[in-house]
This record gives C-alpha cells, structure tokens and sequence, in this order.
C-alpha cells in the first residue's frame, strides 16, 4: 500500500520523467512538419551533403584515433605512477574539458598565427580553414575526454595484476599488453565510441580554426548552421536526422559495452 | 638463495626496518605478524615490485637489488589471487609458459602433473575464472605460479580468505609442494596456529623489524624479544632482577616472585630482566603424587580463578596465593577431565626452570603481566 504522502513523492518522481520524456520526443517531432519524404533522398545524396557525411566521418575517425593514441600512455601513466606535480598535471590536462570550444578554437587560431605556427605551415602543416583544422580542433577538444575515461578504467585494475603477471615472466610492457590492455578492454571500447560521438558534433573549435567551407571543411554540425544561416531547411532537417541516427548508435554500442562482461 | 641484508624502506604508514633473512633451499618459512606490520612490503621488496632505500638482495649469491621481477625467478601467490579474469583455466594456468602457444611436450606433461597434484583436471577446460569457488581459486593460481617451475615460491596470506576445512586441505597440499617439488617458500601469514603447522622456521615481523627468526622450538619456548613473546601469546610474563647465584651456578631472581633459572652466562647479578613460561609448561604438583626432584623448585600455590576451553586444552587461570600474580596454565582436555579441576580449587603450581626463559629488560619499555 501506498500511503498518501507518498503518493505525492511518487508523483513527483513520475512526473519529471514522464515530462522530460515528451519534451525530448516533442523536439524530435518538431522536425516532422519539415520532413519531406520526396526530397529527403536527392537532399541526402546531394554533393554537399555527401562530402559534409565523408568529411565528418572521416575527421571524427581520425581524431578519436590520434586521441586515443595519446591518452592511453598518458592515462596509464597518471594512473599507476606518483610523481612531483602530478597534481598539476592532471589539472592541466582537464583545462580543455572545460573551456568553451570556441575559446579553444581562438587559442589554436593564436597558436598557429606565432612563429611556431607560421613555421609550421610553410613545412606544409597548415592548418587554418583545412581540413588539418578539423582534426587538430576536434581532437584539442575530445582528448582530455579520453584521458578522463581511460583513466578511470586503468584506475579500477588493481596494479596486482601486472605485479603477477610479473612475476610469471612478463617485461613491464609484456604485462601491459597481456594483462592490463585487455582488462581494460570494455573501457577502451566505451572511450573509444563516446569521444568518436564527441568529435563527430564538435561546432565550436571547428568552425572557428578551419571554417565551414563546402566541400573542403564543412562538417554535419557546421553544415546544420550553413544551412540555416541560408535558410535551407530541407537540408538542415536531412543532417540533423543523419546526427540523430548516429546518436541512437552511438548510445546502443556503449549501453551494449557497458552491460559486457566486465572483470 | 636468498640473502637480504639491512633492508630499509620508508613508505607512508608502513616501513622496514634494518631486515636482514636468509632464505635456504628447500626452506618453508613463515613470516608472521600482526596486520600492518609490515611483511607484504618486505614480500614486495624481495620480489622487485618495490626498491629499497637501502641494503641489499642477493639471490643464489648473485646482486639481485636493482634486478626487475620478472628475472628474480620468484612466484608469487596474492591474497586476492589476481587470476586474470579476462582468461579461461588454461589460459591462467599458463600465462607463464613461453611456449604456451605450441607447447612442448615436456611442459605437456609437466601441466598434467601439477593438475592432478592440485586435481585440478576437472577445472582445466572451464572458460571463465570468475564462477569458481574459493578453493578452486586458490588452486588455479597455485598451478599458474608453479607452472613456469620456480625453485622459490612467495605466498601473501592466501589462504586467510578460505573455509577451516578447505584452508587445511590447502596447507596440507603447500606442505607438499615444498616437499615433493622442492619449492623454497616464503609464507606471510598473521595466523599463529598456521604459521607454526606450515613454517619450519618461522620469522615474526612487529612494526617493520623482524624480531626473531628461529625454528619453531625456538621462537614457541625461547622468545628473544618481549614483543615476539607476546605476540606469541605467552601470557605468563614477569618483571624480574638477578639476585644471585646459587652454589650450582643457577640464577635466583626475585622481584614480583622469587624464581631459580638454569645457568646463564649472559645474566650478571643486578641485571633487570624480564621472565616467563608458557601456559603449558606449567606443570600442577598432586597432592597424591611423590615430586620428583626437579619439580621442587619454583613450587607456588595458587587458587583457580576462572576456566576457559580451548577446543583442545582448557585454560586455568589462576592467582598466586603469596604474590600478587596471575598465571595461565593450559591443560589438555584427558588431564583436565581426570584432575577435576574448578573454580576456588588450592593449586600447587611449578614453574619447570627448564621451560622458564629469561630476557635482558628492554629500557623505556613498559610490561604489563596480565
């Protein structure tokens, strides 16, 4: 039975959720009377679509990548050594995380406007308004996610592990490898689809270090703010619907490796 | 084979203290003390997980100090086991053998020894660690860490999180692997009753220093430290001074009772020292009995205070009718039954001066004898 006070707690428990459920569900709705069947796939196969489509998938890929590749030495290490600053570091690393994209677009736009910079772009690295920009912002943005992530995966191996795994032959490394990597297998994998998810809607440091040049650095976001910049709304409609399609992916795969054996 | 000499380690809220042990081949011995003493970080420092701040490993004679884990040829068997959770049986049993992808036939059958050492084969093809019981944990991982054939052995109190009657199918199997396979193995355990059944010589470990290292004679009836004493539960412990010598060389002590000891060359009259026996040593005179000569000295009356069984001995405790004195005396169950012992009972107690043992008095420290 439940009493009459509680009642009214269990109502507004309910009533949030039910609540928040039909607003999410009416913002998705809200696309519907723009939603035109009969051009939604010429929209879809349009060049500009297709390359914003190509561009996205391919920076977002290559930027986890990169992300990936960095963070997990440096989780690694921020997870099993103590050393002098430490602390710091860690702070540090975390600054990305919380600093507005655009303001790290700017800062990149700086960064690369001093003689480092400028050096930089006459060995051929240049990276205003190229598609070198889209990466470089996406992966400034996602990889203190990574590290964050990653972190907390090789925080939950008890270092035992590799201590044994020592014992029985293995090099520092030969452990890391047999032992610790495939550990933390399942948090990898979660890193993995939630920063690719990050990078894919980056907006800010995008656009403001490489632009949103059709073709050359417009991605699905950018392009979304493209074409309601120039009042296309068939064509907004089309990449929003592609993001939530990759969104609803996106949570299933990390719901899917959440609910995976885990040690 | 292993040789450790003045091992200093400081760490935040543990460390070692000046730790010099031997470990022979062949050797079982155990490394007991109270929880936060100190023994797994000593276990990590001979291992290679941990470097000293100073002193030196030498193992089979060779400088092992700044040698990595993986080349001290030492196994080792946690408290929690470590299996890999991410590995089947097999997989775990041999994560230490280099050609476990195309295995020899000599590592072949050395697998199928140490299954049916451990019985283990029922076990071998399960897919998962994860869904096996306490016992069969503790097996698997004692397989993975003989499996590469180490000739010395390291176990972290593995046996403290199991059942009575699996923990002593266990120790007896440990018993055999360093007797059948001629394991050298070094046990950390806060157990006493486990470290007397498995050490052949025993090292107690209080606050980071090893207080005694001895066989097990030795540290159960000579203790050379009043912390290993009472760590070893010898609840009989007086506060004593050499008085004199006797016309027989044995030396009279007095203080809160008189005693007669054995003759020591390394007591001098006026020295303070600290005395005692174990509960088991105390012998009760009967009235009915003739007392044969060496059970006439260190004779006291006593009156029973209070009984308490210890599954197979009772413990009388009981106060010294001429000194303000409190003694143990533990009986096996056969003799307490046909004594008939109770409480308010006249005992005539003998403290045997061949079970007493005697130390110098520490300075600055504090006794208690209750």
């Amino acid at each position: 039975m439940v009493s009459k006070r509680d009642r009214l707690f269990h109502l507004l428990l309910w009533l949030p959720l039910v609540g928040l459920l039909l607003y999410f569900l009416s913002l998705l709705g809200a696309l519907t009377p723009f939603f035109a069947a009969e051009t939604f796939f010429s929209t879809l196969t349009s060049p500009s679509v297709q390359s914003a489509i190509r561009i996205s998938l391919l920076t977002a890929t290559i930027s986890t990548l990169l992300a990936m590749a960095i963070a997990v030495p440096v989780a690694y290490a921020l997870s099993r050594f103590n050393f002098f600053g430490k602390r710091l570091i860690d702070t540090v690393i975390d600054i990305p995380m919380l600093l507005t994209p655009v303001a790290l677009g700017t800062l990149l736009l700086m960064l690369f406007n001093t003689d480092f910079g400028l050096w930089l772009e006459r060995m051929g690295f240049s990276v205003t308004y190229t598609i070198n920009g889209v990466i470089l912002a996406q992966f400034t943005v996602i990889v203190a996610i990574a590290i964050r992530l990653l972190k907390s995966s090789f925080d939950d191996i008890s270092p035992r592990y590799e201590q044994v795994a020592r014992t029985l032959g293995c090099s520092a490394t030969r452990s890391f490898i047999r032992v610790t990597l495939p550990m933390a297998r399942n948090g990898i994998m979660a890193a993995l689809v939630l920063t690719w998810a990050r990078a894919i809607a980056e907006f800010g440091a995008t656009v403001t270090l490489a632009g949103t040049a059709k073709g050359k650095t417009a991605t699905l976001p950018t392009s979304i703010y493209l074409a309601m910049a120039s009042a296309d709304l068939e064509q907004a409609v089309v990449l929003i619907v592609i993001l939530i399609v990759l969104a609803f992916a996106v949570l299933l795969a990390t719901r899917l490796l959440a609910t995976g054996a885990r040690p | 084979m292993i040789r450790a000499r003045n091992l200093n380690h400081n760490l935040p809220g543990f460390n070692l203290r000046d730790i010099s042990l031997d470990l022979n081949k062949g050797d079982y011995l155990t490394l007991l003390g109270p929880s936060g003493a100190g023994k797994s970080i000593l276990l990590e420092t001979l291992m290679g997980l941990i470097t000293p701040d100073s002193g030196t490993i030498h193992i089979n004679n060779l400088d092992a100090t700044q040698l990595p884990p993986e080349q001290r040829g030492i196994a080792y068997l946690p408290q929690d086991l470590a299996l890999f959770p991410h590995l089947s049986v097999r997989q775990n049993i041999l994560f230490g053998a280099p050609d476990r992808k195309n295995m020899s036939a000599a590592t072949m059958t050395w697998l199928n020894e140490l299954l049916q050492l451990l019985n283990l084969e029922q076990l071998i093809d399960r897919r998962s660690v994860l869904n096996l019981s306490g016992g069969e944990r503790q097996r698997v991982a004692l397989a993975r860490a003989l499996l590469p054939k180490p000739k010395i052995l390291f176990l972290d109190e593995p046996l403290s999180a199991l059942d009575a009657f699996t923990k002593r199918q266990l120790q007896v199997k440990l018993r055999e692997i360093n007797r059948l396979l001629g394991v050298t193995i070094l046990h950390v355990t806060h157990d006493r009753e486990e470290a007397f059944m498995l050490g052949e010589r025993i090292a107690v470990m209080i606050e980071g220093q090893i207080e005694q290292i001895g066989t097990r004679d030795e540290l159960y009836y000579r203790p050379e430290t009043l912390a290993a004493a009472r760590f070893l539960l010898n609840q009989n412990i007086f506060r004593l001074e050499v008085a004199d010598r006797d016309a027989n060389n044995n030396l009279q002590l007095t203080g809160e009772l008189p005693l007669t000891y054995p003759p020591d060359a390394q007591f001098n009259k006026g020295q303070k020292v600290i005395a005692g026996i174990r509960g088991e040593e105390v012998i009760i005179i009967r009235p009915d009995r003739s007392v044969p000569v060496w059970l006439q000295e260190n004779r006291f009356m006593a009156t029973v205070v209070d009984i308490y069984l210890k599954g197979g001995s009772h413990a009388v405790l009981t106060r010294m009718t001429d000194y303000p004195i409190d003694i143990e005396v533990e009986i096996p169950n056969c003799a307490f039954r046909d004594m008939n012992v109770n409480c308010g009972d006249q005992l005539d107690l003998c403290l045997k001066k061949q079970a007493l043992w005697l130390l110098s008095e520490p300075e600055d420290q504090e006794i208690s004898t209750c």
